[in-house]
């Protein structure tokens, strides 16, 4: 019988576990055991006691900040200033200039890829998206401080200031390329950039990042795990970039 | 009270700055409350709840209809909180709340008599669980103490924390085991 792991246990004290951890709970003694002792762990965890504000707090905050603050302007003219006949010109205008600008984006799209056609593709870098240029680049970054995090000195607190502050400018963007990812339905990109920003939040976090920090970074959330990952989906990029009729993939 | 604030806002952007004063009075003291369970200390959560309210007027044109004021400023004060432990050589202090809440001391002594060895003990207990909880990274303390004392979801800590799901996740599990393995030599004696 394959026990509960802790982590399942963890979930199934915050009451987010699945069924079956559930029900193999109430059928196994070890692990009810270790449940027990894991809640009673937990729940000796008592909150801090916040002091209580008094009912005049919220009024208190208010007139510190309220000379901080600086009025909304106006709108000069609300929709409800418009007559009816002046809004449906101005919609209708704006229906005009939008079929106007998708018609001339067709045309232009056209008129371009036929002079790409006659000129033969001789340049392939004008196919590829520059998006894709632009992953490939954050995942050249981020393979670079994980070979970095790897090899890196525990004691040069210059270099572990600058590795900080690397992971901290990679986390932002790292953020913005998984939820694109997650949109464009890339379960393999979208794990591997979600593994990496928690390895980049935990550097990016700590305020003062130790020899210790780094060796656990690398130990707990198995940085070497993910420069594989890193490697393989930068080489899936590439062939994405050089294949002939590129229209697969996540588009970023 | 969310439609409520919903035409408060409204108002707010239309220029009425005094309508602002009802959101910060409805909602100051749960802010106050995860501020304070974050950073730890009384006069730190204040300035974490004023910057909350600050920041959130500022960018009230970018708050979404969808969602409520009181979820949106939440999040904004705990990364207001996040930011403040972030700090270098700043330090979040944590006080285990058996100390000014009686109520909870018969949760962490067994008995309810004024034993001065249980008191030492407890207090000992209450030490131990401070220097745990200073071990943890400033997101793994976050996620623990909006997870563990704020009973939040994995969803609203990953928001909160502006990382996705798994991940808060796994800062929470990692909170949980290293509080764990510090405070294992106590087990038994408490």
């Amino acid at each position: 019988m394959k026990h509960l792991s802790e982590e399942e246990l963890i979930e199934l004290y915050y009451g987010e576990a699945a069924h079956p951890v559930s029900a193999h709970l109430e059928a196994c003694r070890e692990c009810t055991a270790q449940y027990v002792e894991l809640k009673q762990s937990l729940d000796a965890m008592r909150p801090a006691a916040a002091p209580q504000p008094s009912a005049q707090y919220g009024e208190r905050v208010w007139k510190a900040l309220k000379p901080q603050l600086i009025p909304y302007e106006k709108k000069a003219r609300g929709w409800r200033g418009w007559s009816q006949w002046r809004a449906a010109t101005l919609a209708l205008g704006c229906a005009m200039l939008l079929a106007a600008a998708f018609v001339g984006g067709r045309y232009w799209e056209r008129h371009t890829a036929k002079q790409d056609n006659a000129a033969g593709n001789r340049n392939p870098q004008t196919v590829q998206p520059t998006v894709l240029v632009v992953l490939t680049d954050h995942l050249d970054r981020t393979e670079r401080l994980l070979v970095a995090l790897e090899h890196a000195d525990s004691s040069d607190h210059v270099e572990n200031a600058q590795l900080q502050s690397e992971a901290r400018e990679l986390l932002a963007s790292n953020r913005l390329y998984r939820a694109t990812a997650s949109r464009s339905g890339d379960p393999a990109l979208t794990g591997a950039l979600d593994r990496l920003e928690g390895v980049l939040a935990e550097i990016a976090n700590n305020p003062n990042l130790t020899a210790e920090d780094l060796e656990r970074v690398r130990k707990e959330m198995n940085t070497q795990g993910i420069l594989f990952e890193i490697r393989v989906l930068k080489t899936r990029k590439a062939d994405e970039g050089n294949a002939p009729n590129h229209s697969g993939g996540a588009s970023i | 009270m969310q439609e409520n604030d919903h035409s408060v806002i409204r108002a707010v952007l239309a220029g009425d700055k005094e309508a602002y004063g009802a959101l910060v009075r409805a909602h100051s003291a749960t802010v106050f409350r995860v501020a304070f369970r974050i950073v730890g200390n009384e006069a730190d959560a204040e300035e974490i709840v004023q910057e909350a309210f600050l920041r959130g007027y500022q960018r009230l044109e970018s708050f979404e209809q969808r969602s409520t004021f009181g979820t949106w400023i939440y999040r904004i004060a705990v990364n207001c909180a996040l930011n403040r432990i972030n700090q270098p050589g700043i330090e979040a202090e944590y006080r285990p709340g058996e100390e000014s809440d009686p109520e909870e001391k018969t949760v962490q002594v067994a008995t309810k008599d004024a034993d001065p060895e249980r008191s030492l003990l407890s207090r000992e207990i209450s030490a131990a669980q401070e220097t745990a909880m200073r071990r943890l990274t400033p997101t793994e303390k976050t996620a623990f103490v909006l997870r563990h004392h704020e009973d939040r979801s994995m969803t609203e800590i990953a928001d909160a924390l502006g990382v996705a799901p798994n991940a808060a996740k796994q800062a929470v599990f990692r909170a949980v085991q290293k509080l764990r393995r510090e405070l294992a030599p106590l087990r038994g004696i408490a």
